[in-house]
Formats: structure tokens, sequence, C-alpha cells
């Protein structure tokens, strides 16, 4: 081993600088957008703004606007005093708007400039309202719209602390997630382990077979996850599903549309769905470490007089212990993540009956543009993950790491 | 007892296989039925009747799965090409070099491979939509997040080992550190390189968050994606579903079949100590 110069620091540049925009960066920002009121699609909150700001396009534009408007409307009012309160409002306008005329974007602006805006908007909206009353605008339905506009051009902090992980506490649809996550991980890696194991302990008698074994089980785990979810949603198909047909046959379920429109067999069937993609995954992990026990051992024992059973238990568990663990860490977090799969597959449903954590934040985040909230839905799930990690690290021990 | 045991053991092989390969197969025939017989009683008939090549060709040239397949290739490939010389460099500093904050950059490493993709997601949105990246291939480089940690991980193991030996005497030769990577520590990684490589690819195939949120344009969707947007809300074309799954999923199968000692291995390395 040799000490590190400088030079030995540009072989790590590269790979950091990916990790700290791409992966360190984004969560940090999420954080961020956990304490705002952040929606994309709302002009007034679709940035981070910890104090007010002023959204001069829209400004222009509307003061543009409003500007014209009015003087169009000018010749209609009949009143001389309305006349003149009409170009006052226009004077005050062409004031304001000439500061701002250079102005692009969301800046900030002084605690006056903001008053000076908000007291337009004040002394101009009645007496439009009165105006609409007493004449026939030709704008009469645009502009105190338009007026609303200028309003909104002032931005107030969309900033809420921790509202936002206080909805979540309450909100039953992160309760129901949390549970649909907790269920569907437990349940598929209890499976895969369970038929993984003994798919290993099988494969790692040599019998003859043993290639085409090992090829068929790489293409579930090979192809991708999205696809999967396709091929498992047309043998579930409600009328022409051959998996479906086969259960209902069976008697497993009353009729064939049950498996994807009943809850509970909506989150078997995505379960069943992950098992069959991620046993031989399971298996091969497992099987290295089976090849890794010595044969002696296996011999010492039959001749302290050991049966198969408690050679198993004896020699094959404890040996094979941290294999199973790493394999076990790997799959739960991989489940505890799981998106593509149900996305594809029920899009959450029937009833939000088959919808994790993800889907939830992906929904919130994509489908309402509610970045804020969304971002609060993907924390839990960061929460849950980095539990997870640590348990199985604090029982792995350092011997993780050790090796390098 | 032993007969039996060996018996069960290949009855349970036999089911593995069948259930394993059952969903293939029952796509592949359903990909030549014609619509009628897809929501018609054909339904559950293992042989087509009237077997058609039109489930093929609409997918071909209407649904332009082809340019699906195309896209994928430049992104997994991209991915693959700058990743492993990302990774092998970073890979190599931990292997030889003795530094502060090694054991740090491990775990972050180690941490990093185990964020949800979903909170890379959204900051990585706004910052290609501000930068004006959405719907280009520009996706490659968040695609960095899940592919650079496990390919610095599988990459360490293998550096660890090649002996240390061979590098000091090229350092006497006078060597630079550069040099000795490429010249010497290079050709005898290349075996685990590759396999680096083969998870890389599928890894970057197989992406669907980052392709769907990104790229919303057509033009630029990966397979998954192009696939998955085949079943819309309104109407679910198994026919054309069953062939496209069957076409893309044939460059799998020859990774699959050419690679699987690299893949195996690179599973392993990346995940199981010896």
């Amino acid at each position: 081993m040799r000490r590190m110069g400088w030079k030995g620091f540009l072989f790590l540049l590269p790979a950091l600088a990916l990790i700290a925009v791409f992966s360190l960066w984004p969560v940090l920002q999420s954080l961020t957008y956990t304490f705002f009121d952040y929606r994309l699609n709302n002009q007034q909150k679709s940035g981070l703004y910890l104090s007010e700001r002023f959204n001069a396009d829209l400004f222009n534009e509307t003061a543009f606007y409003v500007g014209m408007f009015l003087e169009e409307d000018l010749p209609s009012m009949t009143d001389g005093a309305d006349v003149e309160e009409a170009k006052r409002l226009l004077a005050d306008l062409q004031r304001i708007s000439g500061q701002y005329s250079e102005e692009k974007g969301v800046i900030r602006i002084s605690k006056e400039q903001k008053e000076e805006i908000e007291q337009f908007y004040k002394a101009a909206k009645p007496k439009l309202e009165e105006w609409n009353r007493k004449y026939a605008l030709k704008n009469g339905e645009n502009l105190p719209l338009l007026l609303d506009d200028i309003k909104d051009s002032v931005i107030p902090s969309n900033f809420v602390g921790l509202d936002n992980y206080k909805k979540a506490f309450t909100d039953p649809r992160v309760g129901t997630a949390v549970w649909n996550t907790v269920l569907f991980t437990a349940v598929s890696v209890f499976f895969e382990f369970l038929f993984g194991l003994a798919l290993a302990l099988i494969m790692n008698k040599a019998f003859i077979g043993q290639g085409p074994v090992r090829t068929v089980s790489l293409i579930p785990w090979a192809i991708p996850t999205a696809v999967a979810a396709l091929m498992w949603g047309y043998l579930y198909d409600g009328s022409f599903g051959v998996v479906a047909k086969i259960f209902e046959q069976v008697g497993l379920i009353q009729s064939s549309t049950d498996l994807l429109q009943s809850p509970g067999w909506a989150m078997a069937a995505t379960i069943i769905a992950d098992v069959w993609k991620t046993t031989p995954y399971m298996a091969l992990l497992l099987l290295a470490g089976l090849q890794n026990i010595s044969p002696s051992l296996y011999e010492a024992a039959s001749i302290d007089g050991a049966n198969k059973w408690q050679s198993f238990v004896r020699v094959t568990l404890p040996l094979l212990k941290p294999s199973i663990l790493v394999a076990l860490l790997f799959r739960t977090l991989d489940a505890f993540r799981v998106f593509d799969l149900i996305y594809v597959l029920t899009g959450g449903g029937p009833g939000g009956s088959t919808e994790t954590l993800s889907v939830y934040a992906y929904k919130a985040m994509f489908g309402q543009t509610n970045f804020g909230y969304g971002s609060v839905v993907v924390m839990v799930m960061f929460a849950c993950v980095a539990a997870i990690a640590v348990i199985f690290v604090k029982i792995l021990g350092t011997n993780l790491m050790e090796k390098n | 007892m032993n007969r039996t045991m060996k018996l069960a053991g290949v009855l349970l092989v036999a089911v593995f296989l069948i259930a394993m390969l059952f969903p293939f197969f029952w796509i592949f025939i359903t990909s030549f039925k014609s619509t009628g017989e897809i929501y018609g009683e054909g339904a559950f008939r293992v042989i087509p009747r009237e077997p058609t090549l039109q489930n093929y060709l609409t997918v071909l040239f209407e649904k332009g799965i082809l340019n699906a397949v195309k896209n994928s290739f430049i992104v997994a490939g991209t991915t693959t090409v700058y990743i492993i010389a990302v990774a092998t460099l970073c890979a190599y500093a931990i292997s030889r070099f003795e530094f502060r904050g090694k054991n740090l950059l491990l775990g972050l490493i180690l941490a990093v491979s185990m964020f949800p993709q979903m909170i890379v997601t959204g900051p990585v949105y706004n910052l290609f939509h501000d930068l004006g990246l959405t719907n280009s291939y520009a996706v490659v480089l968040p695609y960095s997040t899940i592919t650079l940690p496990t390919s610095v991980w599988i990459l360490v193991t293998h550096f660890n080992q090649i002996p240390l030996a061979l590098e000091e005497s090229a350092k006497i030769d006078g060597a630079s550190a550069f040099q000795t990577l490429y010249k010497i520590v290079f050709p005898l990684a290349a075996p685990g390189v590759f396999t680096t490589a083969i998870i890389v690819f599928i890894a970057a195939w197989n992406e669907f968050l980052l392709t769907v949120t990104l790229n919303s344009d057509v033009r630029y969707h990966t397979v998954p994606v192009a696939i998955s947007f085949l079943r819309t809300q309104f109407e679910i074309l198994w026919g054309q579903v069953t062939a496209a799954t069957t076409i893309v999923t044939i460059p799998t199968l020859l990774v699959v079949l050419f690679f699987q000692k690299q893949i195996v291995s690179g599973l392993i390395s990346g995940s199981v100590k010896e």
C-alpha cells in the first residue's frame, strides 16, 4: 500500500463528482423540499421561497394588458370623476411598472415596493367592480381577473416548516402505503429465501443439467422489471389471462377477474410476480455461499454420526449465515424500494391496496406535481431503508467491509 | 431413501423450470395469435389456430419498438463505457492507495447503493428541466446512482485479487501510476472489468423510473418504458404487448446465454464475501 498523493486523488475525482451531483445533492435537495409547500403546477409555489418574492414576468405582462384594457375602456365611462380616477390609476400603474421593466423572472423586492403594489391592487379592485356595474365596459370580464394576477405577482413565502411531516403522520394513505410496503417486502423476501435456499441446495449437488438450470434462472432476473410486470399483467388478465383462469379452475378464486380486482389477491399477484423474478437471484447468491463450504466438514459430521438434517442445521446453516444475511439485506432493500413492478402491474390499485411508498411518492410528485409532500413520503421510505440497512449491518458486523 | 430424495430433487427442479419458463412460453405463443383469437374463445388455446405475424408487423413498423431498442442500446452502451472508466479509476485507488477517509468513502458508496431511487428523481428532474436536458440522452448521467456503487464494489474485489508485486516491479521500471493501471493492472483485471460491464449494461438496459420521468418524449423512450406505454388506460392490446415482449427479450436472452459465467461471478462478488 502506498500513501496517496494528489495524483491519486485524481483517480477518485470523477466518481466523487458523480456521486456528489447525482446522489448526495439530490438527497439534500429532497430534504429541503419537505419543508416547503412546493408545487410545480402553481405559479406561486413553483419554487423554494424562504422569503417573499416577486414574479416580474407575470407582473410586466399583466401590467401591460391592464393598462391597455383600461385605456380602451376610458371612452365608455361617462362620469367625469370616474375618468379622472381611472387616469390616476393608469398613472400609478405606469409609475410602478416603470421600476420593473428591466426585470425578468422571480426576483426579490423591498417591503415598500411590495406595499406599493398591494395598495394599488386594493385601490383598483373596488373601483373596477363599481365601474363594471355602472357601465358596459368592453373588457369588464377580463380586467378584474387580470388585476388578481397583479396581486399574485407578489409571491408569499411557501416555507411551511414541519407542516408536511405533520400532514404525513395523519395521512391514512401514508399509513396504508407503509403497511403495503412492509407486507410486500416481508412476504416476498420470505418466499424468495425459502425457494431460493431449496434451489441452491439442489443445485449444489452436482447433477446433469446444472448449466441449463442456471441459464433459465438468469432470464427472469435479466429482463426489465417493467417487461416482467406487463407479462404478468397479461397472465393475470381477468378475461383472457391463463394464470387467472387456472386459479379460478383450481378454486383459489371465485371468478378470474378477482385476481387483479380484489385487494387481497392483487397484493398476492404482485408478490407472486416478484417471487418469480427474484428467486433465481437469491438462489445464485446462496449457491455461491454453499460452494465455499468445504466438503470435508460434511464428511467429519457424518463420521460423527450426524444425519442429513443435523449436518444441514449444524454445518450448512451456520457457515452459510454471512451469505444468507447479505442476500437478505440486498433483497429486503430492493423489495422495500419496489416501484416498476407495481406501477406497471397494478398502478397501486385496486383502491390503493397495492400502493407502496415509492408508488405513492411518485404519484404525489409527478401526478399531482406536489414535490413538497411527495418528498416527505420519500423521506419516510428513506428512513425505513436506513433503519433496515443499519439493522442488517449491525448483525453482519464489520465483516462486510473487512475484506477491503 | 436416497433414491426418493434424488427423485424429489429432480421433480422440484422440473417444477422450478416449468414455473420459470411458462410465462415466456405463453407470451411467445400468444404473440402469434390474431386479435380475434386472443380476445375470444381461443384465449386459452395452446397452439394458435391461424398463426399470424400481424402483431410483430404492428409493433415493429407502427409502434416504433425498434427505435426503443436503439435508444436502449445507446443509453445502456454509453452508461457502461463511462461508468466502467470512472469506476475503474476509483476502485483502483481504493484497492491500491492508503488515504484518509477510505473507510468513509467505502461506507458512502455502500450507502448510495441503498438509496431509494425515488429520492434522487425529483431533484434531478428539476435540475434537468432547468438545464433543458429533459428528453435527451443526458439521462445516462443520473444512471450513475444505480450503477456506480455496485461497479466500484465489484471492481475493488477484483483488484484486490491481483498481486501487488507486478505493479511494484513496474514502478521500479519507472512507470507512472496511470501507466501501471493501463499496462499492468487493466489487462490482468480484464475479466473482472468485463463482468462489471455486463452487470452495468443490464442495469442500465432495465432502468425505468428515471427514463419515464425525465424523457417523456416517445422518441427517447427505452425498451421498458416503451413497452409499458403499450398498455394504456383505455385499451390493452395483448397481441402487441406479447410480440414486443418477445422481441425485446431476445437481446437479454443472448446476453444471458453468452455471458452467464460473468453475470454470476459479478452478482456474487458484488454481494457475497468469500
